[in-house]
């Protein structure tokens, strides 16, 4: 009898929790108190961020300092690309105040230089960058071969276009292997700033790490205050497309050479996020009263007409 | 015979009739009939990748994205790599192939079933089994009891006397008595004698196949005489034979030239309104997307122009690019690659599949599965799951939908004594039980499956009380009910309407067994006497006389009338004497009335022989009149039907199904409005729709409408809707709604559609929309269509139609869902709707709760994927204006390919195969939950404006914070952040926190799957992550893979993890804020109710509200009639009483 009645409820669905629907579950409602306490509490976090980033910021010391007025001549000069032979040199001094304590970074910066142009990142061959195949210069567009037929090593636009400040633009005039003659180990694809330039900007105004103060004798402490002053053989023309260029000097801190940035949003986005409760707990009670008040006065009415 | 015997004429006829000899397969051949497999498969092993492919790009999106990949194959406007598109492209393709190729495996499998089921073919004078599939057009085929009919075909002979055959077309037209057909006499004659049938060469010459079901004209000529064929003499492919031996016939039609084949036309694909919103929102996006790329183009010329035609020295010109407006021309395309994933294309593949789960839910519910038919509910269409959450109007049939077409016999008032309730000995009316049925075993002739509770009635009837043994012998006397006896004591009555078959049933097991009938006597059995009576006259039943009656000659020789009727024909009609009686049986009536029973009155009459004589004389005067027959036979009959002595009363329950008031009443508090169409008549419409609850007691006056031409009707429209409100405003005013909901309607269609004619259709769907309950009676198939077809074009809103038969099915395929149920009557009903279970109060889940679900979780799902994509692709919009509208990206190309299809893909399916914000109690607790659903509030125009706005601000986050981040900013290793691979890492990071998060915010129901979806994709991301930036990927594809060591590099970046907190803060506490403050501001209905239950979950559960289910305590009469005809005229004509006494004799032919 029991075979029967099984065979005629052969068709009967699986009684699992996952058939019926009826998984265990926590169910997320939120609350009223919820709620506030979530915007609260993510009020009191970004408002301590944020001072704590501000305050972190602004212990770092920075000096920028903007030589395309500076050396206008050689900027003027570079515009015109048949005086690439011509060279250029352009001295800047400077009086750092303050010492900068620490550790201190050199970097090079340009302002309206668009390493983030689709062509121009594309414009790269990373089997030649990693010596697998010198010849693959397929993806280099438009700088692939010479004249010559020969191909580029580097090839592409990105290479083509390093900045820096004993080559110049637009054709390399040293072989990839003679970037730098003191050290032969940081030549040919290895070279340091050779890989800095390779790793495009991701916007047009970016700076690049050049150099790090080698901290012996005298910069042990970090980069005294005093007189000093950079000499550059001004090579790069940015002036024909509104560019500018500068160096700069940092000291670092726990997070890098965090910005203002971070902290601001972080400030400003916890004071608006506890004005935002603020108001909300405002609302919530008001429409609270309001509801009572209505629902007592309906009670009230109810209650009249049931006298009646 | 060989092929050039072919009648010339016709050879060439060929193309407009078809020509076929019996036995000559040659002829089958020459006309290349096709041979009688059917086909309902798409494809095979090789057309299949060709034909489902080319389908699948019919579609718009998926055209869309194949022209994308041919734009991206073109190197001037490139802007992503060509796997970017073809990846997700393959997916979406291989999942709805694999679908297609189950789908389609399963029609093979049916389809072989059916063609490899085995026959009795004439094969050179034997029978010889052979399967179905090898039936040739001119075969001889042998068909035995409860066979199939293999297909079209010719009867030639039966085993039945005048070679009659019955046949049920339950599968073809839903209609369950059973048809009778006949073969011509010249082919009759061959019986079962295999050597004439193998001789046999009639030639017949008949129309082409066509899908008519009730028509068929054809000559057969034989031994050169001409016989004239129609559709009474074809045996359809689709029927069973039943109550016949055996037959034989010629095949005419075969496999795809069949009727039933012919008929199965190809299935309209019902669009779901969310697939319409969706459509028009895919142009929205489509358009939005030419004007953003219109905005970059522009941008890009104007740099170009300032800039870009300057930094040529870095970056030259392509030879392509003349100037700055070609480069933009170009730049167009560009952006329209970079965006398209705007038009997500993973969408309606994930809809799909979405649907198909929430359909296989159906399949799976335990709570739809009716266990005494070991039937489940089934979701036959997978694509309409979230219109089933919309639903305004349902559309019922009566028979067999609302009720379950069983007639039971229930109580009976007979001398004024009521028979049918158990009393107990203080008196009060005691439940019955299974155990306290009685015991008809001292009945040797009584039907088991009849029960009956009440013992008094038994006692009376051995007692011999004389009032009781005549009410008895009167019921199985006056019917037009056909006996069938094929074991000796095993009866089975064949009734013309089931309520008649339930009195005949009941007098039966009472001991006055009616045993069979020709067409001069009845032979009734009664206390275990055979006595044979003499059959003098059936006045038959009509729609305007509501009643019928037998005159009888007695074995005694005394002549009696023997009548039932409506209560309110009979009483007029009663002798005077019997007014005391007849009162106290009107109680009776008013207390069956009230429990919704179908009552008869009972009376009879004894006639004088002279009197009888001379009306005999008049009645057959009457019956061969040829002008105004009916109205002469009508006065004849009234002449007899008086000076009624009443017998009694009887009451039959047509058995409501289960829990179908409850349904009801659940139905429309949803504010569901249920429409009962029907073909049956006005009163037993309006007894059902009172005893469901469609019709209640409190609401206001019927109006009835039963014009018969379109004047009338259309002034009847107006009275009644000048009625609910004076000045007839429009129905969309809301206090006219709020006046018409106590009003209710009920339309009962005259034969010609006046209602459904022109304007006056218009009317009728103002005045019926008005009112709460509607009910049209009289409907036929076509019209129940048209009715729907008129709520669906006028508002605009979700139509559902609920049937079980055949005349259901074209209400079902018209309205939006069509749900059958699959219960008495044939497989018509259940074969086209969309849904089908077997009971009606299953809707209610398969509406409340499963609709509810599909709508909330495919609004869900469709608000968060569009959301999604907007935040993820907008971020190159605004990317485009610090690299001088290059059609960069931010992202990896690999981030690109996989952010749709991978890493966040499986929580938004988790959810919308999970979530539900309410559980399946509360759903049907509360049932004004399904409000949102019908107006359709959680997704529309509206809400796609919101998410591209919530999506326009999150890119908006997700592009500026990291920017703010990284400009001008270094790593802790004073190395610059600010690198692109460095900012999309970042970018992308975010965007995967920021959509999970969201996810996260609108799942409602966390269960262990959508933890897992959710973190297992983040965790997914991060693997991929490091696997798709390693260092060993990188060194064998460098051209590919051209981020490594990124993730590693990054992911340790104090900046990174700052900037993702303070994203997915400020993405989040918006939502969580507008969640909070939208119920505050902007309350919904719904939200109350959401708190209440949300209150009540924290607190134990109340008793669940049961609908109070309530009496009827007006009295309406319904008499138990079927509506049509009667068997008289049959049973007169003596045609289809099978006995085999009658054989021997000559046919008697009554005319």
């Amino acid at each position: 009898m029991e075979r029967r009645s099984r065979l005629q409820l052969s068709r009967l669905p699986d009684i699992t929790a996952m058939k019926q629907q009826q998984l265990p579950a926590y169910q997320l409602h939120f609350s009223a108190t919820m709620v506030f306490s979530i915007f609260f509490a993510s009020g009191v976090f970004c408002l301590f961020m944020g001072i704590f980033l501000i305050l972190s910021a602004k212990s770092i010391q920075k000096v920028e300092i903007n030589y395309t007025k500076t050396c206008g001549n050689c900027a003027k000069l570079r515009e015109d690309a048949f005086n690439h032979n011509k060279i250029c040199t352009c001295s800047i001094p400077f009086v750092l105040a303050k010492s900068m304590e620490g550790n201190v970074f050199m970097y090079y910066k340009l302002y309206g230089f668009y390493q983030n142009l689709y062509r121009y990142i594309l414009s790269r061959s990373n089997s030649q960058l990693l010596s697998k195949d010198l010849k693959a210069v397929e993806d280099c567009a438009p700088f692939k071969v010479s004249h010559k037929e020969i191909p580029f090593a580097p090839c592409g636009a990105i290479a083509n276009s390093m900045f820096n400040g004993t080559t110049k633009p637009p054709y390399w005039p040293k072989p990839i292997y003679e970037l730098d003659p003191d050290d032969p180990e940081n030549n040919g694809f290895l070279n340091d700033d050779f890989i800095v330039w390779m790793r495009t900007a991701a916007f047009p105004t970016f700076k690049k790490l050049y150099r790090r103060l080698h901290r012996i004798h005298y910069f042990i402490e970090g980069l005294p205050a005093g007189n000093y002053s950079f000499n550059i053989t001004y090579n790069f023309p940015v002036t024909k497309f509104q560019g500018e260029k500068s160096v700069v000097l940092s000291t670092l801190t726990w997070s890098g050479g965090s910005s203002l940035f971070l902290g601001l949003a972080y400030t400003v986005t916890g004071a608006m996020t506890w004005l935002a409760s603020f108001a909300m707990l405002a609302i919530h009670f008001m429409l609270k009263q309001r509801k009572a008040s209505t629902s007592k006065w309906q009670s009230k009415a109810l209650k009249g007409q049931s006298r009646k | 015979m060989s092929v050039s015997e072919i009648p010339h004429e016709n050879r060439q006829n060929g193309g407009e009739k078809r020509y076929l000899k019996a036995n000559h397969e040659q002829v089958s051949v020459f006309f290349e009939y096709p041979n009688n497999t059917i086909k309902t498969s798409k494809y095979n092993a090789f057309n299949f990748l060709p034909l489902n492919l080319f389908e699948q790009f019919q579609r718009l999106a998926n055209a869309y994205f194949l022209i994308l990949l041919f734009l991206q194959l073109i190197p001037q406007i490139s802007s992503l790599p060509w796997y970017t598109t073809v990846i997700p492209l393959v997916v979406v393709l291989s999942i709805t192939g694999v679908k297609d190729a189950i789908d389609d495996m399963k029609r093979h499998q049916n389809d072989n079933q059916v063609n490899n089921r085995s026959v009795l073919r004439l094969v050179k004078g034997r029978m010889e089994e052979d399967k179905w599939m090898n039936v040739q057009v001119g075969d001889i085929i042998k068909l035995e009891n409860d066979q199939p009919v293999t297909a079209d075909m010719l009867l030639l002979s039966s085993s039945e006397p005048y070679s009659l055959a019955y046949v049920e077309t339950a599968d073809l037209d839903g209609e369950t008595n059973l048809k009778v057909k006949q073969a011509i006499t010249c082919t009759s004659d061959m019986k079962d004698n295999l050597d004439l049938l193998s001789a046999f060469d009639g030639e017949v010459t008949c129309e082409l196949p066509n899908n008519k079901l009730h028509r068929f004209t054809g000559i057969l000529s034989y031994k050169g005489k001409d016989y004239f064929l129609d559709h009474d003499k074809l045996l359809l492919r689709g029927c069973v034979i039943r109550n016949t031996d055996w037959c034989y016939g010629l095949v005419i039609y075969t496999g795809p030239d069949t009727k039933l084949m012919q008929n199965s036309g190809k299935y309209t694909f019902k669009q779901t309104h969310v697939d319409r919103l969706m459509n028009i929102l895919v142009l929205w996006i489509f358009l939005f997307l030419i004007v953003m790329c219109l905005m970059l183009a522009i941008g890009h010329g104007i740099w170009e122009n300032k800039i870009g035609y300057y930094f040529q020295i870095f970056l030259p010109w392509e030879n392509y690019v003349s100037s700055s407006f070609v480069s933009s021309l170009f730049i167009f395309w560009s952006y329209f690659i970079v965006l398209n994933t705007m038009v997500p294309i993973s969408l309606y593949v994930s809809v799909e599949l979405i649907r198909l789960g929430n359909s296989y839910y159906i399949n799976w519910d335990q709570k739809m599965f009716y266990a005494p038919k070991n039937t489940p509910a089934q979701a036959r269409t997978t694509t309409l799951n979230e219109e089933l959450g919309q639903v305004k109007y349902v559309f019922s049939d009566k028979t067999g939908t609302l009720t379950q077409n069983i007639m039971i016999f229930h109580k009976c008032s007979i001398n004024g004594t009521l028979y049918g309730d158990v009393i107990d000995k203080t008196g009060e009316k005691v439940a019955v039980s299974e155990k306290d049925k009685i015991d008809f075993a001292y009945n040797k002739l009584a039907d088991p499956k009849f029960s009956f509770y009440d013992k008094t009635l038994v006692e009376a009837v051995t007692k011999g009380d004389p009032w009781v043994h005549l009410f008895f012998l009167s019921l199985s006397l006056c019917h037009t009910v056909m006996s069938e006896e094929k074991v000796e004591g095993e009866l089975v009555y064949q009734a013309q309407s089931p309520d008649e078959g339930a009195l005949v049933t009941a007098a039966r097991n009472f001991g006055f067994v009616f045993r069979s009938r020709t067409s001069e006597t009845i032979t009734v059995v009664e206390m275990g006497e055979t006595r044979v009576y003499q059959l003098l006259a059936i006045l038959d039943f009509n729609n305007v006389r509501k009643r019928m009656s037998v005159i009888v000659r007695t074995p005694e020789n005394r002549v009696m009338l023997f009548c039932k009727g409506a209560d309110t024909i009979i009483c007029e009609l009663l002798h005077p004497a019997c007014i005391s009686l007849c009162d106290v049986t009107l109680e009776h009536l008013d207390d069956f009335a009230s429990e919704g029973l179908r009552t008869l009155m009972v009376a009879y009459r004894e006639l004088d022989n002279k009197f009888f004589r001379t009306w005999s004389v008049k009645h057959g005067e009457a019956c061969l009149s040829l002008d105004n027959r009916e109205k002469k036979l009508s006065i004849v009959y009234e002449e007899v039907e008086k000076d009624l002595m009443l017998l009694g009363a009887t009451a039959i329950e047509d058995k409501l199904q289960d829990g179908v008031p409850e349904t009801v009443m659940t139905l429309s508090k949803a504010k569901i409005k249920i429409w009962v169409l029907t073909g049956d008549k006005q009163e037993t419409a309006v007894n059902i729709a009172y005893s469901c609850n469609i019709f209640e007691d409190e609401m206001d006056e019927v109006f009835t409408v039963k014009g018969k031409d379109s004047e009338t009707v259309r002034q009847e429209l107006r009275k009644a809707r000048s009625k609910m409100k004076p000045d007839s405003l429009l129905d969309s005013d809301p206090v006219n709604i709020f006046l018409a909901k106590k009003h209710k309607a009920l339309f009962t269609m005259p034969e010609e559609a006046h209602a459904l004619e022109g304007d006056v259709e218009l009317e009728l769907l103002r005045v019926a929309c008005m009112c709460k309950g509607v009910i049209c009676c009289r409907m036929t198939p076509l019209q129940k269509a048209q009715v729907v077809e008129l709520v669906k074009r006028y508002k605009k809103v979700v139509t559902l139609a609920i049937g079980d038969g055949a005349n259901d099915v074209s209400m079902i395929k018209a309205a939006h869902i069509g749900v059958g149920i699959s219960g008495q009557e044939g497989m018509q009903a259940m074969l086209n709707s969309d849904f089908a279970f077997s009971q009606f109060y299953y809707l209610q889940r398969l509406i409340l709760v499963h609709g509810r679900w599909s709508y909330n979780r495919m609004c869900k799902f469709l608000s968060y994927f569009f959301y999604k994509n907007f935040a993820f692709t907008l971020v190159h919009f605004w990317y485009a204006f610090f690299n001088g509208f290059s059609a960069q990206t931010v992202y990896d190309n690999w981030f690109i390919t996989c952010y749709n299809l991978i890493y966040t893909s499986l929580p938004v399916l988790g959810m919308s195969l999970f979530d539900q914000d309410v559980n399946d109690t509360w759903s049907l607790c509360f049932p004004e939950l399904y409000e949102p659903g019908q107006l359709n509030l959680y997704f529309n125009k509206k809400e796609f404006m919101k998410c591209l706005i919530h999506g326009i601000y999150s890119s908006l986050v997700l592009f500026f914070i990291p920017m703010g981040a990284v400009y001008n900013s270094e790593r802790s290793d004073g190395k610059e952040i600010s690198d692109y691979q460095s900012f999309s890492l970042i970018v992308q990071t975010s965007l995967i926190w920021v959509v999970t998060t969201q996810i996260a915010l609108k799942i409602t129901y966390w269960t262990v799957i959508s933890h897992f979806f959710i973190w297992g994709s983040l965790g997914i991301y991060f693997c991929l992550l490091f696997l798709l930036y390693s260092d060993g990927l990188c060194q064998m594809f460098p051209n590919v893979f051209q981020f490594p060591g990124v993730a590693r590099n990054t992911l340790n970046q104090p900046q990174m993890w700052l900037s993702i907190v303070l994203i997915v803060v400020l993405c989040m506490l918006p939502v969580i804020g507008y969640q909070f403050l939208k119920p505050l501001f902007w309350p919904v209905s719904v939200d109350k109710i959401l708190k209440r239950i949300h209150y009540c979950m924290k607190h134990p559960l109340p008793p669940p509200i049961r609908p109070r289910r309530r009496r009827p305590g007006l009295r309406r009469s319904a008499y138990a009639f079927s509506h049509q005809h009667g068997f008289g005229a049959l049973i007169t004509s003596g045609k289809t009483v099978k006995s085999k006494a009658l054989k021997k004799n000559s046919f008697p032919a009554k005319k």
